[in-house]
């Protein structure tokens, strides 16, 4: 069934781009890289990890192993609305409600045998407790052989020492089970390909700070965190030119009208993964346009290609995920200022303790800086609560409260 | 030195010998109290009741003057909680100690790193310096405690605990609030006294198992149901106090940080080459105490237990081992709105 849905989604996209070559089809590309990794997790016949979330897959993809997320398979099935029947699957297995909806559809389908099984896996400790349960339960469902990556919550010497160590027992754990070692040359054009797309990707959000901005609607929405799985190859970096590029003709061309952008928004968390009226309502209703989500931004250096692993623990420990809360909160603020944001719309995802459990001191800290935070309380990935009438009053009342406010800058 | 005074703690990982060597008192905040319930305005409503009822405690002031606290980076919401303190406790010096998910030898180094960490805070906090040969004493004396408390609770698991599990639990939460010396000595005192033959001890022998249950009233309410606790693992009870390996004292961290891993098995601890380990766990402990039944009791929204506890339903139903799942929120009533469901388990497993 997955299968399926993904070689539909490669041939319909095909197909448009085909039509209109030269059109805003950014997004478009994007969505079909997107679909041909699932068709390859999907088809067997690649060696196949599921990973954590902030594994180094930069490095995993330089060792030849297709790696992914497992939470990209929860994303998928929401946003093609049949996430719900892997839910109750999971529920009905004894997996807790109030268990995060992303690992409860990835349980669900592994239960309805809809999810690959993987040569290997390697989980991370962070961003969250849960999803490293998971892992773990999943590793017993398959059988899998399971490498976790201890993620500290600094970024001191020590802490980089211990997680570049580990990464370098990953790549002897990889090589033991694909029977490949490590080239050190394809090591450094994974490496270099990397800061590569770091760089394009800053010009990307500058570009999208621009006002009014060409990040509208959904058309920015996830994309660097998916990107994050082809890093360290060139799809990375030619997906990102083609965001730079469209936005750059968008802002020259002047396609983007500035009375449409009367409220800049930051999303934080995800945004919900099924179909929602959402971005519409605020877009034609309000004149409020999301510019930027909490997820698509980077908050690593370059790394170093004669030192990678550092690097590579840096990157990770620096994501604003892990740790103290402090350092996300830092980033809120960053965003703010960068994206000249009037307010905030916090998801607050149900079930993700890590983030959502900072739900007051973001809320607090937030408005220390002017900026207020509507938290909507939504799931994203289980529709089956969403209340589309009252998240349009709670936006109602949060439009109209920010359109009393002078802007905070 | 600030003698006497106490630092607070909150998870079971906490190394209280050092802290004891640096010449505070551990003191355990745990989740119980009367404290209004105002965490969730601070946090979120998703966090589990231990976090928020410690919190509530820090709001509203119903904790002892503390010189400092330790949190340990053990899961999501205690991360959460140490954020949330820094904001409703500034006057509160903080320490939060990473610990690693998995135990090699990699690992332990680095706990033991982390431990040495924590001596050089506590001996800034404190003024003096703290001797590794400080803390091979403090490690000692938890152990005369820990061997103490164990006799106990072999009592306990006999049914011949005077006061049952109720009063094993009350001398647990002491052991984890009261200086030690004056607790040692209680305890010794107690241990003395000839033993009793408790209504449990004709109970059905369970095994139970959980996260955080540190009220003594919901262990009595076991007891009334028809069950003997055998065995049982709580972080708040006799996790708490395992005997710590000592190899002197210039290996001291090493052996804590081992021992710390080794003897603590919350659910956030695995063991990657073993994935499922903590069910074969379960499963060799209920055996060993001739448990007839497990009885598994976690709070609502605890990622590390509700995530696997399917994956242990599973395990011990292959193992034909009944297991009865208890979700609370660290209050009586939670649980005592389960009692039909408790005496319905232990009848079946008559």
């Amino acid at each position: 069934m997955i299968l399926k849905h993904f070689e539909n989604m490669i041939s319909g996209i095909e197909a448009k781009l085909k039509k209109n070559p030269e059109g805003t089809n950014a997004r478009k590309k994007f969505a079909l890289e997107i679909a041909r990794l699932g068709k390859k997790i999907y088809s067997g016949g690649e060696r196949i990890a599921w990973c954590g979330v902030i594994a180094p897959f930069d490095l995993l993809n330089a060792m030849g192993v297709t790696s992914c997320f497992i939470e990209f398979v929860s994303s998928n099935l929401a946003s093609t609305g049949s996430v719900e029947k892997f839910l109750e699957s999971a529920e009905h297995s004894g997996y807790a409600i109030d268990i995060c909806s992303y690992h409860r559809a990835v349980l669900g389908a592994t239960i309805k045998n809809q999810m690959p099984m993987p040569d290997f896996m390697i989980a991370t400790t962070a961003p969250c407790t849960g999803g490293l349960a998971v892992m773990e339960v999943l590793a017993k469902k398959f059988n899998r052989e399971l490498f976790v990556l201890d993620i500290p919550q600094d970024e001191s010497d020590k802490n980089i020492r211990y997680l570049a160590t580990q990464i370098e027992n990953m790549i002897d754990f990889v090589a033991d089970r694909t029977g490949k070692p490590l080239d050190p040359s394809r090591l450094r054009k994974a490496v270099e390909n990397t800061n590569e797309t770091r760089k394009i990707l800053k010009e990307v959000f500058s570009l999208a700070q621009h006002i009014p901005s060409p990040a509208k609607g959904r058309i920015f929405s996830g994309v660097v965190p998916a990107l994050n799985l082809f890093l360290g190859t060139d799809t990375t970096i030619k997906i990102a030119k083609a965001f730079r590029d469209e936005f750059k003709n968008i802002i020259d061309d002047n396609k983007v009208d500035i009375s449409n952008e009367k409220f800049r928004l930051m999303w934080l968390q995800s945004r919900p993964q099924f179909k929602t009226t959402i971005e519409q309502i605020l877009e034609k209703q309000y004149k409020a346009a999301i510019v930027v989500e909490e997820l698509n931004d980077i908050t690593w250096e370059p790394i170093d290609p004669e030192n990678p692993y550092d690097g590579m623990a840096r990157r990770m420990i620096s994501s604003p995920l892990n740790g103290d809360i402090k350092k996300r909160i830092e980033q809120f603020k960053n965003l703010a200022q960068d994206y000249r944001i009037h307010g905030a719309i916090n998801s607050c995802h149900w079930g993700c303790r890590q983030g959502t459990g900072a739900r007051g001191l973001i809320t607090e800290s937030l408005k220390e800086i002017g900026v207020p935070v509507l938290n909507l309380e939504v799931d994203v990935i289980d529709p089956r609560n969403f209340a589309q009438g009252q998240i349009n009053t709670r936006l109602e009342a949060f439009m109209e409260m920010l359109g009393t406010r002078p802007s905070p800058w | 030195m600030n003698k006497n005074k106490m630092i607070g703690f909150t998870c079971a990982y906490t190394p209280k010998a050092i802290i004891h060597a640096a010449g505070y008192t551990p003191y355990r905040i745990l989740p119980i109290g009367n404290a209004l319930d105002l965490a969730g305005h601070i946090l979120h409503e998703n966090l589990c009741s231990h976090i928020k009822r410690v919190l509530d405690r820090a709001l509203q002031n119903d904790i002892p003057e503390l010189a400092g606290l330790v949190f340990i980076n053990s899961c999501d919401s205690m991360r959460r909680l140490a954020d949330a303190w820094k904001k409703v406790r500034p006057d509160h010096k903080i320490v939060m100690l990473d610990l690693p998910a998995f135990k090699n030898e990699l690992s332990i180094s680095y706990f033991a790193e982390e431990l040495l960490r924590l001596v050089n805070t506590l001996s800034e906090w404190s003024g003096d310096a703290v001797s590794l040969k400080s803390i091979n004493n403090s490690v000692k004396l938890y152990n005369e405690l820990e061997s103490i408390l164990d006799r106990l609770h072999v009592r306990m698991q006999s049914g011949m605990l005077k006061g049952g599990s109720e009063k094993f639990q009350t001398l647990c939460n002491l052991a984890s609030t009261q200086p030690l010396q004056q607790t040692i000595k209680l305890l010794k005192t107690l241990v003395t006294e000839p033993e009793f033959e408790t209504p449990a001890k004709d109970g059905v022998p369970v095994f139970l198992f959980g996260n955080v249950l540190p009220d003594p009233d919901a262990y009595s309410l076991f007891e009334k149901c028809g069950a003997r606790i055998v065995d049982d693992d709580f972080c708040t009870g006799s996790r708490l106090f395992k005997p710590l390996q000592t190899g002197g004292p210039e290996e001291i961290l090493k052996y804590m940080a081992k021992s710390l891993f080794l003897n603590t098995p919350c659910a956030r601890t695995f063991d990657p080459l073993e994935p499922g380990k903590i069910a074969r766990d379960i499963i060799n402990r209920a055996k060993a105490c001739s448990a007839k039944g497990v009885i598994a009791y976690t709070l609502k929204f605890c990622d590390p237990y509700l995530d696997r506890l399917p994956m242990v339903r599973s395990i011990l139903q292959d193992a034909s081992i009944p297991f009865l799942m208890l979700e609370g929120d660290c209050t009586q009533g939670s649980i005592g709105q389960q009692q039909t469901r408790i005496e319905a388990f232990i009848e079946m497993l008559r």
